[in-house]
C-alpha cells in the first residue's frame, strides 16, 4: 500500500512525518516551559511531555514505514528505508531511557530548569536528520541541530565548574570537527558535483578516486571519528562524559553515538561503495587504535564514570570493526550491536545517575563496596549492565560481539577478530573489579553514595534496560531480523546504484 | 575561471584556521580559529560554484547561519566559564585532565 508519492512537495512533508512532529511537539513544550517554569512540579512535567512527544514521534514513524513506498527514492535528500526506521527507533527509545533518568536526576542535583527537556528534544530532531539525510546537506543541518543543543546539555549544570567546563570542551572540539566534516562535504562535493548521497556513489562508481575525493573522504572521516569518539580523536569523551550531567552523558553515548556510526555507514556504504579498497584500511586503523587504546587507558581508571567513557571509546572500536568489512553481514552486526550497547548503556548511566549529589563528583569502587547488602537490585542491574559490556554469555553484548565476530571471518579477515577478543579480554579487568567490590567487599557504613536510591522513574529505564538486555541475550530472534532487514534495505540502495550505472 | 587559486587559497585558509584551534590557548581565539575553517569552506563551495551551477552559493547560506548559530550558543558557554575562572585562558581551566 502506498499511501503518498515522496517526489511531491506534500509526498516530502509526509516522508518527514516524524521530524516534523517532533519539531511541532518541541516547541509546544517550549511554549508550555515558558509559561510555567518556577517549581520542580513544572520540571517534571515537561519531562513528562517531552516522553509523551517522542512516543508520538515513535507513532508517526511506525505511519511512515508502514505507508512510505519500498523503492528508495533516488535522488531524494531524505532515505526512505529499513535502515533509518530501525535507528530511528533506536535512537527515539535510548532518548526516552535518558529522559526517564533525568527526571529524578535533575530534581535531586536542584537543576530546576525545565528548558532541559526542549534541548533534549531538538537534539533528538538533529539525530532524526542524521539517520535519514541522503544528502550531505541534510546530514550537516542534522548534526549541527544536535550539535548545539548537546552543547548546552553539557554545560547544563552551570552552577558547577566541571560541567561549565565539559561544556566548554564539547563545544571547541565539536565545532573542530564539525568544520573538518563540512571541508570533507565540500571536497566531496567538488570531485562529484552533487551532494545526494545516492548520487555521488554513482558518480564515483567503481573508478579510481581523484585526489580530491579522497581528501574529502578523509575529512569526512575526521569529522565523523570526533562525533563518535573514535582513537585518536576521542580525547574530549572522558572528561565531557565525567563534568556533564550524568544523564547527558549517557545520551551522549548512545543516541549521539547510534546516529554519528549510522551517518558514517550510510555514507560509506552508499557514496563509497565502489571504493572500499581506499576507506578500509582508514576505518581498520581507527578500530584497532580505539580497541587497544580504550581498553587499556580504562584500565587505570579510579572514577567509574571515566571507566565507562573509555568503555565507550573502546566500544567505538567494536563497531568500527562491524563496519570494516563493507558487507550486508556487518552492516547487520553493526545495527544489531548499536541496540545491545544502547540499551546496556543507558540502563549503566542511569544507575551511576544515583550517585554524585551534591558536588560529589567522582565515584569509585570503594564507594561502590558492599553494594549488594545493601542495595541487592542496584547491584544486580549494575553488574548486569557490566557483564553486557564485557560481552559475556547470556548477554545482548555477547550476541553482538559474536555477530560482528562472525561478519568479519566471513570477509577473511581474522585479524580484527583477534584484536576483537583479546582487547575485551583485557576490558575484564575493568568490568569485574566493580562486580568484586559489590558483592565481595564489606560495605563501608554510613554509605556515601547510593544512599536514597534511583527515583521511580529512572527505575523503570533501568528496569526496561535489564529486561532487553537478558531477553535479547538469550532470544535475540526478533530484532537480529529486524537488523538484517534494515542491513539489506540499504544493500539495495547500493545496488541501484550499480544498476544505474 | 581563477578555480584552482581559489581552492587552493581556501585550502590555506582552512589550514591556518587549523593550526590557531591547535596552537592557541585562549578560548576566544580558538573560536575565532574554527570560524575561520567555516569561512574557508564557504570559500571552497562559492568557487565550485562555478562549475556546478549556484547550489553550491545555497549552500554558503546554510553554513552561515550554522556559524551563527554556533556562536550564539559558544559565547554563552564561554561566558559562564569566565563567571567560574575569570579567565577564558584553556591552561587555567584544567579541573578535568584526560
Amino acid at each position: 500500500m502506498i499511501a503518498f508519492d515522496p517526489t511531491t512537495p506534500a509526498g516530502t512533508a509526509l516522508a518527514l512525518l516524524p521530524e516534523v512532529v517532533l519539531s511541532a511537539a518541541s516547541l509546544v513544550v517550549l511554549l508550555v516551559v515558558a509559561w510555567k517554569h518556577q517549581g520542580p512540579a513544572d520540571s517534571r512535567r515537561a519531562g513528562w511531555l517531552a516522553l509523551a512527544s517522542l512516543g508520538l514521534t515513535a507513532l508517526a514513524l511506525v505511519w511512515v514505514a508502514a505507508n512510505a513506498p519500498e523503492e528508495p527514492g533516488l535522488g531524494l535528500m531524505v532515505a526512505l528505508d529499513g535502515f533509518r526506521y530501525f535507528a530511528s527507533a533506536l535512537i527515539l527509545l535510548v532518548s526516552a531511557g535518558s529522559v526517564l533518568a533525568s527526571l529524578g536526576y535533575l530534581e535531586r542535583e536542584r537543576l530546576v530548569a525545565p528548558e532541559y527537556y526542549v534541548l533534549v528534544l531538538l537534539a533528538v530532531v538533529g539525530l532524526l536528520f542524521m539517520v535519514n539525510a541522503q544528502d550531505l546537506i541534510v546530514l550537516f543541518l542534522g548534526l549541527e541541530t544536535m550539535s548545539v543543543a548537546v552543547y548546552v546539555l553539557a554545560g547544563y549544570n552551570r552552577g558547577s565548574t566541571y560541567s561549565a567546563e565539559a561544556g566548554l570542551k564539547y563545544f571547541l572540539i565539536g565545532a573542530f570537527a564539525s568544520g573538518f566534516l563540512l571541508y570533507g562535504i565540500a571536497l566531496v562535493y567538488g570531485a562529484s558535483g552533487t551532494t545526494n548521497i545516492v548520487q555521488i556513489g554513482a558518480q564515483f562508481g567503481e573508478a579510481e578516486l581523484s585526489l580530491m575525493a579522497k581528501l574529502g573522504l578523509g575529512m569526512l572521516v575526521i569529522g565523523f571519528g570526533f562525533k563518535v569518539a573514535a582513537v585518536p580523536f576521542h580525547m574530549w569523551a572522558p572528561d565531557v562524559y565525567d563534568g556533564a550531567p550524568t544523564p547527558v552523558a549517557g545520551f551522549m553515548a548512545t543516541a549521539v553515538k547510534t546516529a554519528g556510526f549510522i551517518a558514517l555507514a550510510r555514507v560509506l556504504y552508499t557514496s563509497f561503495q565502489g571504493s572500499v579498497l581506499v576507506w578500509q584500511p582508514i576505518i581498520f586503523a581507527l578500530a584497532a587504535a580505539s580497541m587497544v587504546l580504550g581498553n587499556l587507558v580504562a584500565l587505570a581508571q579510579k572514577s567509574l564514570k571515566r571507566m565507562l567513557a573509555y568503555s565507550s571509546v573502546a566500544h567505538a572500536g567494536y563497531l568500527l570493526c562491524a563496519l570494516w568489512p563493507g558487507t550486508p553481514l556487518g552492516m547487520s552486526s553493526l545495527t544489531f550491536y548499536l541496540v545491545g550497547y544502547g540499551v546496556t548503556s543507558i540502563a549503566a548511566f542511569a544507575l551511576l545517575g544515583a550517585v554524585g549529589r551534591d558536588g560529589e563528583r567522582d565515584v569509585t569502587l570503594g564507594d561502590i563496596a558492599g553494594l549488594a547488602e545493601t542495595r541487592p537490585w542496584m547491584a544486580f542491574a549494575l553488574s548486569v549492565c557490566m557483564l553486557s559490556l564485557l560481552g559475556f554469555p547470556g548477554t545482548i553484548g555477547f550476541i553482538g560481539k559474536w555477530y560482528i565476530l562472525s561478519a568479519l571471518v566471513a570477509s577473511k579477515f581474522p585479524l580484527l577478530a583477534v584484536l576483537l577478543v583479546l582487547t575485551s579480554l583485557v576490558s575484564a579487568g575493568y568490568y569485574m573489579p566493580v562486580l568484586m567490590a559489590m558483592y565481595m567487599r564489606p560495605s563501608r557504613a554510613p554509605m556515601v553514595f547510593f544512599d536514597r536510591g534511583l527515583a521511580g522513574s529512572a527505575r523503570v529505564a533501568v528496569a526496561v534496560g535489564i529486561i532487553a538486555v537478558l531477553a535479547l541475550g538469550v532470544w535475540p530472534g526478533p530484532v537480529l531480523q529486524l537488523a538484517n532487514h534494515a542491513a539489506e534495505s540499504l544493500a539495495q540502495t547500493a545496488g541501484q546504484i550499480v544498476a544505474r550505472r | 575561471m581563477l578555480l584552482g587559486p581559489s581552492l587552493a587559497v581556501s585550502a590555506i585558509l582552512f589550514t591556518i584556521g587549523v593550526a590557531g584551534v591547535l596552537l592557541r590557548r585562549n578560548a576566544i581565539v580558538i573560536f575565532m580559529c574554527v570560524e575561520l575553517m567555516l569561512n574557508a569552506v564557504n570559500l571552497t563551495f562559492v568557487a565550485l560554484s562555478q562549475a556546478y551551477g549556484s547550489s553550491g552559493q545555497v549552500f554558503v547560506f546554510f553554513v552561515m547561519t550554522v556559524a551563527a548559530a554556533e556562536a550564539a550558543v559558544g559565547l554563552a558557554i564561554i561566558l559562564s566559564i569566565y563567571r567560574h575562572h575569570k579567565s577564558v585562558d584553556l591552561q587555567q581551566i584544567n579541573l578535568l585532565r584526560g
